[in-house]
């Protein structure tokens, strides 16, 4: 397996980022394996900050810990991070020359200077050595920059490809011509780069989201940045909210009018949300909510990953009311479930919510296209209601009644007291319990068509490691490791975590010598709620905190012999 | 499970004291409304939690209703008329649930100017929760929470929705149901932007200070050289309290709606542009 990890680090706001994503999209089009992650420090300028990119034959899921090829922009970004090359990594630095085989100079800003008059094509140049570097021509690369600039103007393309080519040419010269062991390009894997928080927002706005707000939170926005970007493309209006409570709120009145509307938010968001979605338990709307995580309590780290809100998303909300929780392990899984989310929501008349982390939201990967034309969901309504109308007539079972919206013959009551048939406010206590019921019987329905977990590996495998959401790509990982070592895993991946299917998962536990979850908490958030539903009974933990994601190499150690 | 008690017979319409301002509110309310020709099927009462917010249920003849949380009757408003800006969306609340609870949205949706018409049931004090003070309270109001009276400066709505650029802002009171009425259909009749009535109501119950005698004494009809254009006057207006308190339209802004200025909404509601197939329920 080739595989090959390309760090670029330095200070916020040196354009880290932009450097990233002008290599990743140049090597999109040779056709190999690509999958980027970032870290970052909450801060505007200065810190020190990465992005990562993996190219390989194989595909990839997780980032890695030691890199192949670090590209570092100040001082700081190299002596620190120096240390997590692999023996023999090389440095592209922007000092001097030096005896040290692995040291490789090239003054980026300086060479894009001289020859356009303006740095601002640096990153061209850098492009350009790292594909040298890897043994590539520079045509895919020019022809990307081509491509990304020659819309905006013909100087700015021409610029940022004769950095592109000067960079190449510079490395070429000085010897290091293929000196990093790079995946043949091929031409057989083809796609479009995407993040995970891009994803969701393409998932949301095919499956015909019309309506988007939001209180801005790390790492959340780039969602809600995305559907604005895209608004006018998909008829889709965005208005960002004085606060969270009132971007849930009015959620809960465009769901109301008809309209599916979604808000994304992190834990600190949410947490003002919940009376909101009590609401819409009530109320019984398809509002949806996206949580991306990050590390709490409080502030906690804001640009950083975790795991930890998953029962804080299973149990917020006063009152008892169904719900729906999805928990993409990938890109493609987000683009997905964004879109499942809202068709379940709209199907129970119950919210519905999806957890995803700083981790996968900032991770990039070349997918197969998604389709992108509008293929909007069933909002399930009943647009011939009469007069007649009653919002809340009890079914003779599952406990979804019609739904009309305003605007049409039946007038369309909904109130957050408890209330009668017709909608309105009610303390009648028969009145009381059969709506209760109503409510909580869809719950049934929801749980036969859940998602069944995601089984990877050998169907004997003694090792078995369970984990939920974005933890999808680092296990998957470890489990391809530990195999090849000569050890027998599989992992068992939970993409929806409420309401989970007992049957489905407790087929998958029998006959395991060891079972072990994984997860970015420190208390074991999941397996406490497979404990609760009877679904296991003993299980060992693997467990990080640090505000970091796990790595397949890491977890495949920690598992040990 | 033992027997339910029935409380049917109890649980008489509607729930307020009798003597209540709430009363002359919905009277008013009704007769604009059916004055105003709009149509009950296009409409949307929004309200949140409190004795005024139960209004709603009240109307005869009935309309679309959101009752919502305590507080957030406004973003609900905001996200109904976003989906659906053809319909009428109507709110009524209390001033603890406008005010108070919901003042952040109600700052931020007169900035939006979004074409809502917002009636605040304003009595000056918590009704539902029994007589606590609420941001318009004087002075000096005492109550079981506030025993050594009201410290804070009471909140003026009106002056913070002129400063805003709200597109109608009006005073009137229930001890002039004639006045009441009128400026309830002015508000009903406004085509574009925000529309905000503070409503003096007394709370027979609770509020034995600012009584309907307390209001009549001091209601003093706008004068009708009032140019309601003119920002500073309106604020001159808008500040006066306490022996003469202006009622009437004070203030009037040209600014657009926050409807209007969106490029999606261009083509029509949202509601309409969903590729929809007929009913077609899952399963
Ligand atoms: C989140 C929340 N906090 C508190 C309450 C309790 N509560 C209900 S109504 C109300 C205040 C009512 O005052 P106002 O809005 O002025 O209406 P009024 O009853 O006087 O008409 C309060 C505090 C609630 N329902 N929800
Ligand atoms: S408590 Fe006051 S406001 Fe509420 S119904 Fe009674 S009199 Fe009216």
């Amino acid at each position: 397996m080739v595989d090959v990890l390309i760090r670029i680090a330095g200070e916020a706001g040196q354009g880290v980022v932009t450097a990233g994503n002008t290599l990743i999209g140049g090597l999109s089009g040779m056709g190999v394996h690509l999958l980027s992650t970032q870290s970052y420090m909450s801060r505007i300028r200065g810190g020190l900050n990465w992005y990562d990119i993996r190219v390989s034959d194989r595909e990839c899921f997780a980032g890695r810990e030691q890199a192949d090829l670090l590209v570092s922009f100040t001082n700081t970004a190299r002596e620190v991070l120096s240390g997590s090359l692999i023996p023999g990594g090389l440095n592209l630095h922007d000092g001097e020359a030096s005896d040290s085989a692995n040291m490789i100079p090239l003054n980026a800003a300086k060479l894009a200077k001289e020859l356009t008059g303006s740095t601002l094509a640096a990153n061209s140049v850098a492009a350009g050595a790292v594909f040298s570097l890897l043994g590539y021509p520079s045509d895919a690369l020019c022809g990307y920059l081509e491509k990304l600039f020659g819309q905006k103007s013909r100087e700015l393309a021409d610029a940022n490809t004769k950095c592109a080519r000067a960079g190449h040419e510079c490395i070429k010269k000085a010897g290091f011509w293929e000196r990093l062991h790079a995946p043949l390009p091929s031409g057989s894997v083809i796609g479009h780069i995407w993040s995970g928080a891009a994803a969701l927002g393409l998932g949301a706005a095919t499956a015909g989201v019309k309506f988007a707000t939001a209180y801005p939170m790390s790492p959340s926005t780039a969602t809600f940045a995305w559907l604005a970007e895209h608004s006018d493309q998909y008829g889709i209006l965005v208005e960002q909210a004085e606060d969270e409570i009132a971007a849930v709120n009015m959620v809960c009145g465009a769901t109301y009018a008809g309209v599916p509307a979604l808000t994304t938010t992190s834990g600190g968001g949410f947490a003002l949300m919940a009376e909101g979605l009590s609401l819409a338990g009530m109320m019984e709307l398809p509002v949806v909510a996206v949580i991306a995580q990050r590390p709490g309590p409080a502030t906690g780290m804001p640009t950083r990953t975790a795991q930890q809100d998953l029962q804080f998303a299973l149990r917020a909300g006063h009152g008892e009311f169904p719900r729906a929780i999805y928990a993409p392990g990938t890109v493609q899984q987000g683009y997905q479930l964004i879109r499942t989310a809202l068709q379940t929501a709209h199907w129970y008349q119950t919210p519905a919510l999806l957890l995803t982390d700083q981790f996968l939201q900032d991770m990039e990967k070349l997918v197969p296209v998604f389709p992108e034309t509008d293929k909007p969901i069933d909002r399930c309504l009943d647009l011939d209601a009469g007069a007649e109308y009653q919002r809340y007539r009890v079914p003779a079972t599952g406990g979804v009644s019609s739904r009309a919206i305003p605007g049409g013959k039946a007038l369309v009551v909904v109130d957050s007291d408890e209330h009668d048939t017709a909608g309105h406010l009610s303390e009648d206590f028969q009145a009381r319990i059969s709506q209760q019921d109503k409510r909580m019987a869809k719950l049934a329905a929801m749980q036969a068509e859940a998602l069944p977990p995601e089984y990877y590996g050998p169907d004997t495998a003694e090792l078995l490691l369970i984990c939920w959401g974005s933890s999808y790509g680092p296990v998957r990982e470890a489990v391809d490791a530990l195999n090849t070592s000569g050890r027998s895993a599989a992992m068992l991946h939970a993409a929806q975590i409420w309401p989970l299917t007992p049957d489905a998962w407790k087929l998958r536990l029998s006959g395991r010598r060891r079972i072990c979850c994984v997860e970015g908490n420190q208390t074991a958030q999941f397996a406490a709620l497979l404990r609760e539903t009877g679904i296991l009974a003993q299980a060992e933990t693997l467990l990080r905190y640090d505000g970091m994601p796990f790595t397949g190499a890491e977890i495949a150690e920690r598992i040990g012999p | 499970m033992s027997q339910l008690l029935d409380l049917k017979k109890a649980d008489t319409i509607p729930a307020w004291c009798p003597g209540c301002g709430n009363f002359p509110i919905l009277k008013a309310f009704s007769g604009a409304f059916a004055e105003s020709g709009l149509n009950p099927e296009k409409t949307v009462l929004v309200s949140g939690i409190g004795q005024a917010a139960k209004l709603p249920h009240y109307l005869e003849p009935p309309c679309n209703i959101f009752n919502g949380l305590h507080g957030r009757a406004l973003p609900a408003a905001t996200g109904i008329k976003c989906a659906n800006h053809e319909l009428e969306v109507i709110v009524t609340s209390g001033d603890g649930d406008m005010y108070g609870e919901g003042g952040n949205h109600f700052i931020h949706a007169i900035r939006r100017n979004i074409g809502l018409k917002v009636f605040v049931h304003n009595n000056q004090v918590y009704g539902l929760t029994k007589g606590q003070a609420s941001p318009t309270s004087d002075e000096g109001f005492v109550t079981r929470i506030q025993t050594h009276g009201v410290m804070s400066t009471p909140f003026n709505p009106l002056a913070l929705a002129i400063v805003e650029g709200c597109s109608m802002v009006a005073r009137t009171c229930t001890g002039d149901p004639v006045h009441l009425k009128a400026t309830m259909l002015e508000a009903l009749r406004q085509k574009e932007g925000f529309v905000l009535v503070d409503i003096l109501q007394p709370c027979v119950s609770f509020n034995q200070i600012n009584t309907y005698k307390w209001y009549k004494e001091r209601m003093r009809p706008i004068p009708p050289e009032h140019d309601p254009y003119d920002r500073m006057k309106a604020l001159a207006l808008a500040f006066q309290w306490g022996d003469s308190i202006p009622t009437g339209i004070i203030y009037r802004s040209r600014r657009p709606s926050f409807e209007s200025r969106q490029p999606v909404l261009r083509q029509g509601s949202l509601v309409t542009r969903i590729k929809q197939k007929t009913l077609e329920q899952h399963q």
